[in-house]
């Protein structure tokens, strides 16, 4: 549950509504005449600095640019009609939602690099019912303002930027607009936006895809990244926090470069749960290339996941290739403390041992980066 | 306000919304070892039953559970400080909402769901973080060892709370925004040779309702706490918050820290980690950059969790004297069937002859017994009068009916006693002899609502639905049912029957329709009683309601009515008539149009199938 990016396409339209004549691609139909504005539409940053941008161009130019951003591994883009303004008209304009309320930063005067000039915004926090006063201070058009901000809460927007934000005489016109929503309120948005309008990240890893599978049928929590595929230290880790910690640790250590994967499993995962996400972590171990390899099964004291229970159904997965993770010379190195942390330590003890691959065990009464560092220690030798 | 001193002198409970059976019996056990000498955890706003059994020590309880927080009773105002708010992110706002209504003198909760939208988050900062004391969202709680555990924090198992020394009070106060990071500080300070004064953990999502600077205020006031440790992690901007406190000398008490998150520096591209918050945003909220500002302000933080620890041994140590805990007594407790009370006294052994004379007994004393048993309390003359009068009147209504009917056909197809008697009982529904409870519900309701008899009927019967309690199918105005008459003379024994005012208001409003609605036996037997039970016994409404869940007024059908199918059942086997058959005539009412197999399957051509007749092979 967090802050994630919405398709531009679909930010505008609940801005605009049907004055909005964008058409996303590849889904939309593409347009005969005029002059057209191309962009990537997966929440780039920088997008026109990186190329990724065709301004004022024809409905074919803007197929061939299209073409090539394709061939860079990019999928979803946009195509708007192009509004000519004079670099004056400019004006950067973003909202945030804080703890006070909502920070509005803007710039006066236009055509600045914000970035390169941090002095010439402004920022306002927007409470409820301000908006007349702010749109006066800062100069905004305010029924712009108001119904901006009315949209802003009615969508769970978490985030909004807009830069440039084109003002003529009144009139306003969203160039580049990126906006983050709050995942945690979809259900309260009566599908103004689903999980379909979300940014659409460069393509995944395959296992990733399983977790990420696995993840949406439970309430508990499963996340994993593959970050080095051919790294040697491996890591099932357990806790938002703990898990952090523990990678630290490696990144402490300068073992940065070894690190395979992160994720974490928490909130009470059930055995069969534990063992499909294992499962993965286990198959990305064996087909790593690295020659020396570790398995690290970490966490901090667990408050209600059961320990037993979570490290049975990695006892499960582990069971399945224990021949080829004994030939491949990995070893499994465990801390971990909780619910039936005992009953649990005992069961992975006696498995690792009896199937030869065990690197060390601790419980709650060592510190918690005590196997990861004996990890990193075998994995350097 | 401070509000750890409220909870060290008080005796603070608290409600909890929703259900997690593994932290509340865990804040049970906590109690316990606590040396409490009852539960905290007064009630469950859950499901549709009325009570769940949970362990206090090794004795098994009943904690109440109620449909709705509007649903629990005065008498729990005074105790109810705390709330544990354990329902989805989706119900959070709304319930916590529900929750302050109904207890405006709480002082706090935990809301333990990660996924409550930040809008209303923000509402529940703005209408209670000035306030109140709320752990979350999403987090493990509140903990003040040996005093209060509100949430999974410390841990759920039975080992935990010895290991974590939760039941002893110390001098270190633990706040983290990671649940999990919070148990292992708390395990870490006890390693370290100290206890915890206080712990909350302010959960990892974006707005917390209380916030790090509200804790941390907290901490510095409370004058058991000497220092503090704090977990942050990358992501938002709560550190600076600590960084304002101690550069204002708002903050005093050393504190230790470690912010986690350098790793987020091995990867191209931000990470969003396993927090709502932990995702970087802005340069300054880098685990290093939140890192530096601390120990730039004054606070200890070290850049491994290592050196972290050994920070954490050098803190104030308070002198604890720790509690003995018998854990094993508690890990082999076993859990029953409950059952709280004896139904009779088995030691009082009724004494009919004495002296070789009978000796008078109390009147209506079968009656009076039975009622006795199943209410659990003694109940006055009057009572046992109407009770003893209703068995008699509904020992028996003939062969004829339905329950007397299955009972017979049983007997005669040889079946023994109880298996001819529970194929009478079986019998007994809505529309025989089961109605007595619905009618008592129907009462209750007519006399809770206040509303005119007309209207009752007409809102009650919309759809072409029964009132049950109302009706016969011999008796109608002008041949009266004389049981319903030979009861009603009881009202004129009560002071007030609101009842039985009711029912006969409505009697007066379906008769106007139909002769045969007028109020039957069921009818009378309930409004009287619950009048009886009000008047004579004391009842309150709510206890009636009680009575109707549990269906109590059907017993007064069933008890005499077993009777009366034994007495069938005896006659059956006394006559020994052999297996009963019905006529055929009687089933087959066009027995005659019986067609051959080749004449039906012309027929059902023709018909496609829509055709309707018995056949009689079965």
């Amino acid at each position: 549950m967090s802050r994630v990016k919405l398709t531009e396409y679909r930010a505008k339209k609940i801005l605009l509504g049907d004055s909005y004549k964008g058409i996303s691609l590849p889904t939309g139909k593409l347009p005969e005449a005029g002059k057209w504005v191309a962009k990537v539409d997966q929440g780039v940053k920088k997008r026109f600095k990186q190329g990724l941008v065709g301004v004022g161009i024809s409905s074919t130019d803007a197929t061939k640019r299209m073409a090539e951003w394709k061939k860079k591994g990019f999928s979803q883009f946009l195509l708007e009609p192009f509004v000519p303004h004079k670099s004056e008209e400019e004006q950067y304009f973003s909202l945030e939602r804080v703890r006070e309320g909502i920070r509005m930063l803007h710039t006066k005067d236009g055509g600045v690099d914000i970035e390169a000039h941090p002095e010439a915004v402004q920022t306002h926090i927007i409470r409820k019912g301000d908006e007349a006063s702010i749109a006066e201070t800062s100069g905004l058009p305010a029924d712009f303002l108001k119904r901006v901000i009315e949209d802003f809460n009615t969508h769970h927007f978490a985030f909004l930027e807009i830069n440039p934000l084109v003002v003529q005489k009144g009139a306003t016109h969203l160039l580049d607009a990126a906006v983050l929503v709050d995942s945690a309120g979809e259900f309260f948005v009566r599908n103004s936006w689903t999980e379909q309008d979300l940014v659409k990240t460069k393509a995944k890893h395959r296992a990733e895809e399983k977790i990420e599978e696995l993840a949406a049928t439970t309430p508990a929590s499963l996340k994993l990244s593959v970050i080095n595929s051919d790294g040697g230290l491996f890591l099932l880790l357990s806790g938002g926090g703990g898990s952090i910690v523990v990678a630290d640790e490696v990144q402490l250590e300068g073992a940065g470069h070894l690190m395979a994967n992160y994720g974490e499993y928490s909130g009470g995962p059930t055995q069969e749960e534990t063992y499909l996400y294992a499962k993965e972590v286990v198959d990305l171990m064996l087909a790593s290339k690295s020659k020396s390899k570790a398995l690290v099964i970490a966490g901090g004291v667990a408050n209600f996941t059961d320990v037993r229970k979570t490290f049975l159904g990695i006892i499960d997965a582990l069971r399945e290739s224990a021949a080829k993770l004994r030939t491949a010379g990995i070893k499994v190195f465990v801390r971990r403390g909780g619910p039936n942390e005992a009953a649990g330590l005992e069961l992975m003890r006696d498995f690792l041992e009896k199937e030869q691959i065990l690197g060390s065990i601790h419980g709650s009464d060592t510190v918690i980066t005590k196997a990861i560092d004996e990890a990193i220690e075998y994995v350097r030798v | 306000m401070n509000i750890l001193k409220d909870i060290r002198e008080g005796n603070d409970g608290s409600i909890v919304l929703g259900n997690h059976p593994g932290i509340v019996q865990s804040i049970l056990d906590f109690d316990y070892i606590s040396g409490k000498k009852e539960p905290s955890v007064m009630a469950l706003v859950a499901g549709t039953r009325k009570a769940q059994k949970f362990f206090f020590g090794t004795q098994e309880f009943l904690l109440p559970c109620f449909k709705s927080v509007a649903a629990v009773p005065k008498s729990y105002d005074t105790r109810a400080k705390w709330m544990l708010n354990v329902q989805s992110g989706r119900r959070t706002l709304e319930s916590t909402n529900a929750f302050f209504e109904r207890f405006p003198a709480a002082l706090g909760g935990h809301i333990f769901a990660e996924n409550v939208p930040e809008l209303h988050a923000l509402e529940l900062v703005e209408r209670f973080g000035r306030t109140h004391v709320i752990a979350g969202p999403s987090g493990v709680g509140i903990l003040v060892p040996g005093y209060l555990k509100l949430g999974a924090i410390g841990g759920v198992g039975l080992e935990q709370l010895e290991q974590g020394k939760l039941a002893d009070p110390g001098a270190i106060a633990v706040v983290a925004t990671s649940g999990g990071m919070t148990n292992e500080l708390i395990t870490s300070v006890v390693r370290a040779g100290k206890r915890v004064s206080f712990s909350l953990c302010i959960g990892g999502d974006r707005f917390p309702v209380t916030s790090l600077t509200d804790v941390l205020t907290m901490a510095e006031e409370d004058d058991a706490t000497e220092g503090i440790v704090y977990f942050g992690e990358l992501g938002g901007s709560d550190e600076y918050e600590i960084v304002a406190l101690l550069k204002s000398g708002k903050l005093t008490k050393p504190i230790v820290c470690y912010v986690a998150g350098v790793i987020d520096e091995a990867f191209d591209e931000h990470m969003q980690f396993g927090h709502a918050k932990a995702l970087v945003a802005r340069a300054d909220e880098s685990a290093r950059a939140k890192r530096d500002a601390l120990a730039e302000a004054g606070a200890i933080a070290p850049e491994t969790f290592t050196a972290f620890l050994k920070e954490i041994e050098k803190l104030p140590n308070s002198v604890a004297r720790d509690t003995l805990v018998d854990i094993k007594s508690l890990m082999n407790r076993q859990k029953s069937i409950l059952s709280t009370r004896e139904v009779v006294d088995i030691e009082a052994v009724p004494a009919f002859v004495e002296g070789g004379k009978l000796v008078q007994q109390r009147e209506n004393g079968f009656a009076a017994s039975a009622l006795e048993a199943m209410l659990g309390r003694d109940v006055s003359d009057k009572t046992a009068a109407l009770v003893e009068n209703i068995f008699e009147l509904l020992l028996d209504h003939g062969g004829n009916v339905s329950g007397a009917v299955n009972t017979m056909i049983t007997a005669r197809a040889g079946k023994d006693m109880v298996s001819s008697l529970a194929s009478g009982l079986l019998t007994v529904g809505p529309r025989f002899g089961g109605a007595v409870n619905e009618a008592a519900r129907t009462w209750r309701e007519g006399v809770a609502s206040g509303k005119a008899a007309p209207n009752f009927v007409e809102e009650k019967t919309r759809g072409g639905n029964l009132l049950l309690g109302i009706g016969h199918l011999k008796y109608r105005v002008g041949i009266p049912d004389p049981r319903v008459a030979a009861l009603a003379e009881f009202a004129s024994i009560l002071k007030k029957h609101p009842h039985y005012d009711f029912a006969r208001a409505i009697e007066s409003v379906t008769t106007g329709k139909n002769g045969n609605l007028i109020l039957n036996v069921d009818g009378v037997v309930a409004a009287l009683l619950l009048d009886m039970l009000q008047e004579e016994e004391g009842y309150s409404d709510a206890e009636l309601q009680e009575l109707i869940e549990a269906e109590f007024f059907n017993a007064l059908f069933i008890i005499p009515r077993s009777v009366g199918f034994i007495a069938h059942f005896l006659e059956q086997k006394r006559n020994d008539e052999g297996l009963f058959r019905l006529p055929e005539e009687l089933l087959f009412v066009r027995k005659d149009e019986k067609k051959t197999k080749k004449e039906m399957s012309r027929q059902r051509e023709g018909l496609h199938g829509v055709i309707s007749f018995r056949d009689g092979g079965l």
